[in-house]
């Protein structure tokens, strides 16, 4: 856990004076990512390198699990912080394995338990130990690099790590490919992240929570969907930006609004006079074919016309499947281009978990935005 | 020809002067670099004082060698050395400190940003950070100032004979003393050689003490 109390950095003395951090204070629980987010200049990246002390603190203090940072001893402080940046920073002399295991290596571990670290963290981010590890930092791409980068910040196993605007640099497809490695990572290894993004959309999906900072300041600190939703004032909400009703639908996954019991279910056995004759009942536009719990496909009344048989050889195929982790920007991305407005959530097996519809979405998006008309 | 048959003649005289030029030459280098790297290194964490000892190195390179040779004579005769080899040492370690210095000092400078940072946050201390990772790095443009330290010396040194320092400036002093060409030629050559023979060796020593992944960056770059 990290509590920052009331703090305060200013560079400069006298007339020169720049105050970077006025009076902060929020906390950071464990396990969470926190993004810290604002426009450059905001003094997001200053909290974060007075963390682990490579600026120095004006007034305030900073508490790690508990204890008052400056009085840590701070390459102690330092090593038990992982620190992801930018520029990546790999050391250019040294193999990919060597900077990688650089920490456990100051701190004594013996060569064969580092090298084994090595692979181990190399396998997590997606980069062959066989391939990689007796390479050297310029012969990688930048995407590569930085997979290194996070490797590395990850060696000794900290509890905590900085991230300053990490994949910042890296080309849009590499960025959210590494965002979305990076997210499945952080679910199992728990780490509690701090992490400097100028980017909305970069907060929204990463952080547990967002520190919305202007000048210094903290302005929000809050959940993405409560920052988009209800946002504090009309910074907040100019920052996220006037489409944050589509930001909220980056949030939303189809988890959170599968319906689990569609009424327009078939099961592949049944014949196609019957399941006519219910479409017909219930009005329904098109029913989906279930057999052995894996959906088929689909079926409309027009395709069922004068036709005999099973409904299962008479199916049309979906052109997508969903996911339990597709954003509902994805769904509805989809239901516009396909001209389709149900669709259906199928689990890692592909067994049929229930549907989503258009409705759905936005009944959701609607009970996002209660009680936010005012703010507009 | 007759300088091929002067050095066969002379021959035990030529290895002596020789040795003489290469003892020069090489413990002035050692001294020379054992003050100027880690003075360079130094003087990148002490902001306020890189200018003066660069400035002052500077200004001992624009003393004429002749000059400075002649100025060692007085300070050295108080504690007896005013000629011979140690005055002539001193002022060849004295010429060695600009580029030792300066290459030293820019090639620590100019290691990236993202580098120190990453290193520092990661908790390595000042120490570590130097020798893991500064110094490799710096290494090819270091070692690039003790070649052209090694190579000016070996001409500067010509000069010392004029100080009793013996090495092969005796053949160069004492040829235009006695107007025997063959002897200044010979003289002339041998010291250029030794020049050449040393920048080729220290081509190979900066080749070799350049981590490969440095090595890959420069190739890739080009």
């Amino acid at each position: 856990m990290i509590c920052y109390d009331h703090l305060t950095k200013i560079y400069g003395e006298g007339k020169n004076a720049v105050t970077a951090l006025e009076d902060v204070t929020f906390s950071i629980e464990k396990g969470q990512t926190v993004i810290l987010l604002g426009p450059s200049g905001c003094g997001k990246t200053t909290l974060l390198r007075c963390t682990n002390r490579l600026e120095s603190i004006t007034r305030g203090e900073i508490l790690v699990h508990g204890q008052d940072i400056m009085d840590m001893d701070v390459i102690q402080l330092r090593r038990q912080m992982g620190y992801v940046i930018q520029d990546i920073g790999l050391f250019p002399n040294k193999t990919i394995a060597d900077n990688i295991g650089v920490v456990p290596k100051l701190i004594g571990w013996d060569s064969q338990k580092i090298a084994a670290r090595v692979d181990e963290l190399l396998t997590m981010v997606r980069l062959e130990p066989e391939v990689f590890r007796s390479r050297y930092p310029v012969e990688l791409s930048g995407g590569q690099q930085q997979r290194v980068g996070v490797a590395r910040a990850l060696a000794a196993d900290p509890d905590i790590l900085l991230m300053d605007e990490p994949f910042a640099a890296i080309d849009p497809i590499n960025r959210e490919q590494i965002q979305n490695e990076f997210l499945k990572l952080q679910e199992h290894l728990e780490k509690t992240i701090v992490f400097v993004s100028h980017d909305i959309h970069e907060a929204v999906k990463m952080g547990d929570k967002i520190a919305l900072f202007d000048k210094g300041r903290l302005v929000q600190y809050d959940t993405p969907e409560i920052l988009l939703t209800r946002p504090k004032n009309k910074y907040v909400a100019d920052f996220v930006g006037a489409d944050r009703a589509l930001k909220v639908l980056g949030i939303i996954l189809a988890k959170d609004i599968v319906n689990l019991r569609p009424r327009d279910l078939v099961k592949g056995e049944d014949s196609a006079e019957d399941v006519l004759k219910m479409m017909e009942e219930k009005g329904l536009s098109h029913a989906i074919v279930i057999a052995h719990g894996k959906p088929l496909g689909y079926v409309t009344p027009q395709k069922l016309k004068y036709k005999k048989g099973q409904v299962r050889d008479l199916v049309e195929k979906y052109p997508v499947h969903i996911s339990e982790r597709t954003p509902a920007r994805d769904i509805l991305s989809y239901m516009l281009m396909l001209d389709f407005f149900t669709l259906y959530v199928v689990d890692e097996n592909g067994e049929f978990i229930g549907t989503v519809a258009y409705n759905d979405i936005k009944k959701k998006v609607k009970e996002s935005y209660a009680g936010d008309l005012k703010t507009d | 020809m007759g300088v091929l048959r002067f050095i066969e003649k002379n021959l035990d005289q030529v290895l002596f002067l020789s040795s003489e030029h290469i003892f020069m030459v090489g413990l002035s280098l050692i001294i020379g670099t054992a003050i100027g790297v880690p003075l360079g290194i130094l003087i990148t964490k002490k902001v306020n004082l890189a200018k003066r000892v660069i400035n002052s190195a500077n200004i001992i390179m624009t003393v004429p060698s002749i000059a400075l040779f002649g100025l060692m004579m007085p300070i050295l005769a108080l504690i007896g050395e005013g000629l011979g080899k140690v005055p002539a040492i001193v002022a060849l370690v004295l010429y060695s400190q600009l580029p030792i210095i300066r290459n030293t000092y820019v090639a620590i400078k100019n290691v990236p940003t993202s580098v120190r940072d990453a290193g520092k946050g990661m908790g390595m201390s000042k120490w570590e950070l130097l020798r893991e990772v500064e110094i490799p790095i710096a290494m090819p443009v270091i070692i690039a100032g003790l070649r052209t330290a090694a190579v000016m010396n070996i001409g500067i040194a010509a000069i010392a004979a004029y100080i009793g320092a013996g090495g092969l400036g005796v053949y160069i002093q004492q040829g235009i003393d006695r107007v025997y060409p063959e002897m200044i030629i010979s003289g002339a050559l041998l010291v250029s050689l030794f020049a050449i023979l040393i920048d080729g060796l220290m081509a190979g020593v900066e080749y070799l003490l350049t981590p490969k992944g440095i090595r890959l960056e420069k190739m890739l770059a080009r």
